[in-house]
């Protein structure tokens, strides 16, 4: 874990309204695995945000991210030279280790951010990688995608497939699944097998505040900065798990 | 030069007057990049008996210049703490004390007795603030006669410096810390989180699962340094600062006020060099003004 005033290199827009930053952090980026993510201190808000590493390339990181408040609006405005702080690498990552052939990537909206690095990770693997990212309409999708098979899915039928990414995903040896935990919830009844990348509010990152957390099916809770944030789908009480997370207000 | 920050405070003896706060700093396993010589002690997360799961999320919501938490006391219980903890606890080079708390006066009398004499364990934070569970916590912190009852029942049962951590939610507070005083206590802390509320305009309730939480971060900091003042002209035992510290700066209205000493917390959330950076900065302060040591320092302090 560390601790870095990482210089902004660049803001690029991916979607109406997203845009991935980029910004220098070479500990980081050197041992960031797939689905782990850095807390990053934005400016007009009080507690660190957390974010999926979405794409690695030398010593930058780059997180993707939707403005919903003053904090994630200003981080979207940054220009290259400007710093933010950022703790990372948290969490744990996909667990990739087992050797299948194929492997399903599906996403929902900024859901797709740690799917760049885990198409990365899968293919050095030596898996067949298919991509399923879905929004609710065309101008809303990340437009940056990576895999053997791409399939875009739209609410709206805008772009690819009218649905949900889930009902538009085939089936994998491996599914990984990242987006807003109702979607989530969907993919669980589909895959029990599957990791996902659950969506809670965070304190600290680091495992102290118990702020993040996850209710679990054998009962109690456990820490999605810690255990988390990759559940087996299964494992997790969808029921209990707040569907939506209003980031708006707070982020 | 360089100024002395040892300080003695309820019973023990401090390298230097910043702790971390209880249920900021987990048992102390973790938050890895804090240099651990800026540490003068460490509070547990707070602990009862028996295990216990906590609240449903959401736990948390950020608010003004602060985070409203409703962690609901989760841990492993006594026998948890005792077997996985403490050993560690044992080879740290600072004093760990162990936040507890029960839903009855015999059980915070059990739970002292359980943990007393347990190698690891320095001394003891009785919770009798917290906003968050159903029973006990805050129950035994605004009515002076059963804060006295549960500082008794833990006093009775260890000879270990005993702290009694103060709930803000009192008309006032200098009543419940000669109460606690009375009955034994070491040092106070003072103050636990405010009882606060926000609310979810989609959904139309509470945003925490439990409804309240309780609020900390600089939004309280102020309402904490009056508080801990006021605690500390009414009582001759030491007051151990706490609320929204999050600069060396902080820390230092607090010492002015009459503390011997601080906790810090949230601040750990947002920076997990805080303590340090805290620790270090009072050290620099103090040696700017050509104070020697920290008992130095001049305080506020007119006697009630």
């Amino acid at each position: 874990m560390y601790l870095l005033n990482a210089p902004i290199t660049a803001v690029r827009e991916v979607a109406r309204g997203m845009g991935v930053v980029s910004m220098e952090a070479p500990e980081i980026a050197a041992t960031v695995r797939a689905g782990q993510f850095v807390n990053l201190g934005l400016a007009g808000v009080f507690l660190r945000r957390p974010f999926s590493v979405y794409r690695v390339d030398g010593d930058r990181i780059e997180v993707v991210l939707k403005a919903v408040g003053v904090g994630t609006a200003g981080l979207l405005s940054m220009v290259p030279g400007d710093l933010v702080s950022c703790l990372g690498p948290l969490g744990g990552g996909f667990d990739l280790t087992a050797g299948p052939r194929t492997a399903v990537l599906v996403s929902g909206g900024v859901g797709v951010a740690p799917m760049p690095l885990a198409a990365r990770e899968a293919r050095a693997l030596g898996m067949r990688v298919t991509w399923v990212h879905g929004a609710r309409s065309s101008e809303e999708l990340c437009s940056e995608a990576d895999g053997d098979v791409v399939i875009w899915a739209t609410d709206d039928g805008s772009r690819g497939f009218a649905g949900t990414a889930v009902a538009a995903a085939p089936d994998g040896d491996v599914v990984l699944a990242c987006g807003p935990n109702r979607m989530l919830a969907a993919a669980a009844e589909r895959w029990p097998e599957a990791q996902v990348a659950v969506e809670t509010y965070m304190g600290c990152g680091t495992g102290v505040c118990l702020g993040c957390a996850v209710p679990l099916k054998r009962g109690g809770f456990d820490r999605a900065c810690k255990e988390g944030p990759i559940y087996r789908a299964a494992d997790i009480d969808w029921a209990s798990l707040p569907a939506h997370l209003p980031y708006a207000i707070t982020a | 030069m360089t100024a002395d920050m040892g300080v003695a405070v309820g019973g023990m003896t401090l390298r230097g007057p910043v702790l971390a706060a209880s249920g900021t700093f987990g048992y102390g396993t973790e938050v890895p990049l804090l240099e651990r010589r800026a540490l003068g002690g460490m509070v547990s997360k707070g602990i009862f008996l028996r295990p216990r799961a906590g609240t449903p999320p959401p736990r948390i919501v950020e608010t003004p210049s602060g985070m409203l938490n409703a962690i609901g006391l989760q841990g492993p219980g006594a026998e948890a703490l005792i077997r996985d903890y403490a050993p560690l606890w044992a080879s740290w080079d600072f004093p760990v004390l162990v936040n507890i708390n029960g839903e009855s006066v015999a059980e915070y009398g059990e739970l002292t007795q359980r943990l007393d004499g347990v190698p690891g364990v320095a001394g003891f934070e009785i919770n009798i603030s917290c906003p968050n569970v159903e029973q006990g916590g805050l129950y035994f912190g605004n009515a002076p006669r059963a804060a006295a009852a549960v500082t008794e029942a833990v006093r009775k049962r260890t000879k270990l410096p005993v702290w009694v951590k103060l709930t803000p939610m009192v008309t006032e507070i200098g009543v419940i810390a000669r109460a606690v005083e009375s009955a034994g206590a070491d040092a106070l802390c003072a103050v636990n989180t405010f009882v606060g509320m926000s609310i979810d305009l989609n959904a139309h309730k509470p945003r925490l699962s439990f409804r309240t939480g309780g609020l900390s971060g600089p939004a309280i900091r102020p309402l904490a340094v009056h508080l801990a003042h006021q605690a500390a002209r009414a009582v001759k035992i030491p007051v151990v600062g706490v609320g929204g510290i999050m600069r060396a700066e902080d820390a230092l209205e607090f010492l002015v006020a009459g503390c011997a000493a601080v906790q810090v917390g949230t601040a750990t959330f947002v920076n997990p060099r805080a303590i340090a950076e805290i620790h270090d900065g009072i050290a620099a302060y103090l040696a700017s003004r050509g104070y020697s040591s920290l008992a130095d320092l001049p305080r506020y302090l007119p006697r009630d």
